[in-house]
């Protein structure tokens, strides 16, 4: 008997594996016109999978203070043997994997796969694009230099504008007043512990969801599916999974290579701010909304009021499985189409036109 | 008799002097002045005398204290103006300008009196104006010199400090230009009149008002300010060499300085002009055409060798080091952290700077001693950037490697694919 055969044999016996392997290659995913939008899921998984692997090559050499991170990334990327690839692959991959996320719930929303009995497929799903974005927002300080330093101060200064818990909340995040030392510890930890930890919990708990409950069929596309040979999860859709795997990391590599992430001058807070200061693409669609409002809208802070209009505006998002009853029964409302496609069209465009620096 | 004289001769002091003014004139450092002058004058209709009012409120002097009546004379507590104006209580009116200096200095330069203001005020302004072309051509007669009302206002002087003050770095050629822009005036003092344009093509002017470096010189900052008067031919390089030491020093060693002072040249001024200094260029070096040395040397000659052989140095130190730059530019335009290499390019700008400096000493030799230490750092520079090239075509290669790889295995994949959903059907 070969190893394998008997190391196998060994953990069945043990651990009962035989009907998680029966149950992998009996599941079986639909095949429709739009089953392409299956694989973004995937494809975020992998990003993150990415940037875990590089995340703890990068901790082996960053040191989380204001005196010396600004120093130390500049080591990973000059001194360090392929420290350049590793920092600029986890800066390209974090803000692929966002990309990834945002296509996977478009595509889940426009598809009508949030209804029952997927709602908390859809809301674990909202709240691991939210920590997505905090991973983003939390890494995007650590580097110490010019422009995460400042874009930070401005991210955070946004949270004060929050009626009554707002500036203890600015002091919560900064660990003071000012955008300081503190506020970049602080930031390192949620960015290495604390994220991750809810992260892989509620990952876990998506990714079960997906498994136990299978893929959803758009009613529509129902007939198709049936008509349809489903493909087998194991080895069929896996396989397929990992040519979509390769293709992002042949993207990834490129970018990585040709386009460096580039590191600027180390932050210095007693300087004033350079001008043209944004926040990563991600948030565009926010920050120049809340820009462009006038300072005060009846009587009340213009930046408020925008938030409000966001937060409203989160929650009905959030809230959609609930709020769309017809999708229960695969019927989803012709109005929440269309506020996705709003919706979508609201996103691209804005941050569109404000990396071509339309707003300046 | 002698008692009446001794009296005579002290009333006309006191007259003259700060001594004359009533008690009232010259209230407690610190304290704003408070007069019946400026209450009644704000209410008259007309400008002339309305307007020293106005201009009162913002003055130095009455935010230390001093009345109307310390200048004017007069009774600054009288509510009846026959009373506050009457030449009995000392009031004199509008001075007469050749009086201003005199009068300003009775405060100015009493060092006891001024102490009260500030413990390091200078007190010296008025023996220097006399010693000044403008103070000597008013001991004259003339009328029409600068006094001091003429650089820093008759009322709402403010302090030399305060930006909006006429006698600011920033606005002291705007002052002086009030009369030394005046071509037909200037042209009755012998002088051309056109200083304050040529200063304005100067690339101190420029540093002063474009980058607003305060330390850059200004007309005061070579003449004068209150001892304003040409510098001699012997003092032109003292004059620069206040801010320009090292220069000075170099210039000293050369054989430049005997023979200047024997053909009594100035010094600074026979290769860089004076106020329309421009920024200096290298090409200057030589005994070509709009080339400096070929003021005084020829073709051929020992000046024309030296000039030949700096001008070669300064040329190759300014070839290497343009092309290392680019190299490192052309680097970290390719995403290529440079810090190493930006530090060597800034060490051999700054020994292009001593460099430089050494051409005063027309000494060959000290130019190539800082011009190698230009090389070197460029040499060190460009070798980085050449490391950083290579490192971009390792890093493209393992790119194209890597992303061949990738697509093999997708191909792999791909036909894997297709070959075990065939075997199905």
């Amino acid at each position: 008997m070969a190893i394998g055969e008997k190391l196998w044999q060994a953990l069945d016996e043990r651990y009962q594996l035989a009907p998680l392997v029966e149950f992998a290659t009996h599941k079986e995913v639909p095949q429709h016109r739009h089953s392409w939008a299956y694989y973004f899921g995937g494809l975020t998984l992998f990003f993150f999978g990415v940037q875990i692997a590089t995340g703890i090559l990068l901790l082996l050499y960053y040191r989380p203070t204001s005196e010396a991170a600004f120093e130390s990334v500049q080591f990973i990327v000059t001194r360090v043997p392929f420290g350049w690839l590793v920092r600029s692959i986890h800066s390209w991959s974090a803000n692929l994997m966002i990309l990834a996320a945002f296509l996977h719930m478009f595509s889940v929303y426009l598809l009508g796969a949030y209804g029952k009995p997927r709602e908390l497929t859809w809301w674990s799903g909202i709240a691991l694009l939210g920590l997505a974005m905090g991973f983003g927002f939390s890494g995007y300080l650590l580097p110490w230099n010019e422009l995460s330093f400042f874009a930070t101060r401005i991210g955070t200064d946004m949270v004060s504008k929050l009626p009554l818990a707002g500036h203890w909340l600015l002091k919560l995040l900064r660990g003071g007043e000012e955008v300081t030392g503190a506020t970049l510890t602080r930031f390192f930890g949620i960015h290495v512990a604390v994220l991750p930890m809810i992260t892989t919990a509620l990952l876990g708990l998506h990714l079960a969801l997906i498994q136990r409950q299978g893929m959803h069929v758009p009613e529509r596309l129902a007939d198709e599916a049936k008509q349809r040979r489903p493909l087998r999860f194991v080895p069929n859709f896996v396989l397929r999974e990992a040519v979509v795997w390769l293709l992002g990391l042949g993207v990834l590599a490129a970018l990585a290579a040709f386009f460096p992430w580039e590191l600027g001058s180390k932050a210095d807070p007693f300087a004033s701010a350079p001008a043209g200061i944004k926040p990563e693409w991600y948030f565009l669609f926010m920050f120049e909304v809340l820009k462009l409002l006038p300072a005060h809208i009846l009587g009340i802070e213009g930046e408020l009021v925008g938030l409000a209009g966001f937060a409203l505006a989160g929650l009905v998002w959030v809230l959609v499985p609930v709020l769309d009853r017809g999708s229960a029964h695969g019927r989803r409302s012709r109005l929440f189409l269309v506020i996705g496609w709003l919706a979508l069209a609201y996103l691209v465009s804005f941050t569109a036109l404000s990396l071509m620096g339309v707003f300046q | 008799m002698r008692r009446s004289l001794v009296l005579a001769c002290l009333l006309v002091s006191a007259a003259a002097t700060a001594a004359s003014r009533a008690p009232q004139a010259v209230g407690a450092p610190g304290k704003r002045a408070v007069d019946t002058c400026t209450a009644c004058h704000h209410t008259l209709a007309e400008p002339r005398l309305k307007a020293p009012a106005a201009f009162a409120d913002a003055d130095i002097h009455r935010l230390q204290g001093v009345t109307c009546a310390g200048c004017h004379g007069g009774d600054p507590t009288a509510t009846d103006a026959k009373a506050a104006m009457d030449p009995k209580r000392g009031f004199v009116g509008k001075l007469a300008r050749s009086a201003i200096p005199e009068m300003c200095g009775s405060c100015h330069s009493d060092a006891a009196f001024m102490l009260r203001y500030s413990p390091n005020i200078p007190t010296d302004q008025l023996a220097q104006y006399r010693t000044s072309r403008h103070g000597l051509a008013l001991a004259k007669g003339d009328e029409n010199v600068a006094v001091c009302s003429s650089c820093h206002g008759a009322h709402g002087i403010l302090p030399p400090s305060d930006a909006r003050s006429p006698v600011y770095p920033t606005r002291i050629v705007e002052t002086c230009g009030a009369c030394h822009g005046n071509t037909a005036l200037m042209t009755r003092y012998g002088l051309k009149g056109t200083e304050l344009a040529d200063y304005e093509r100067s690339v101190h002017y420029a540093a002063l008002t474009r980058k607003n470096d305060l330390s850059a010189p200004t007309c005061n900052d070579c003449h004068g300010s209150h001892g304003a008067t040409p510098p001699g031919v012997s003092s032109v390089s003292n004059v620069c060499g206040t801010c320009h030491v090292t220069q000075r020093e170099r210039f000293d060693l050369s054989p430049h300085k005997d023979a200047f002072a024997a053909l009594e040249q100035p010094a600074c001024e026979s290769c860089h002009s004076n106020h329309a200094i421009t920024s200096p260029d290298d090409r200057l070096v030589g005994v070509g055409a709009g080339q400096v040395c070929g003021e005084c040397h020829s073709a051929g000659d020992t000046g024309a060798t030296v000039a030949a052989a700096i001008s070669g140095e300064l040329t190759q130190i300014h070839e290497r080091l343009a092309a290392a730059e680019a190299r490192v530019r052309k680097a970290e335009r390719a995403g290529m952290l440079m810090d190493d290499a930006q530090v060597k390019i800034e060490e051999a700008n700054q020994g292009v700077v001593l460099a430089r400096v050494e051409i005063h000493s027309v000494d060959p030799l000290r130019v190539q001693s800082e011009a190698k230490k230009v090389l070197d750092g460029a040499g060190v520079a460009d070798t980085l950037a050449a490391a950083a090239e290579a490192e971009i075509r390792f890093r493209r290669t393992g790119l194209f490697i890597s992303l061949g790889v990738i697509a093999l295995a997708m191909v792999a994949l791909i036909l894997k694919i297709r070959a075990m959903e065939k075997e199905k059907l």
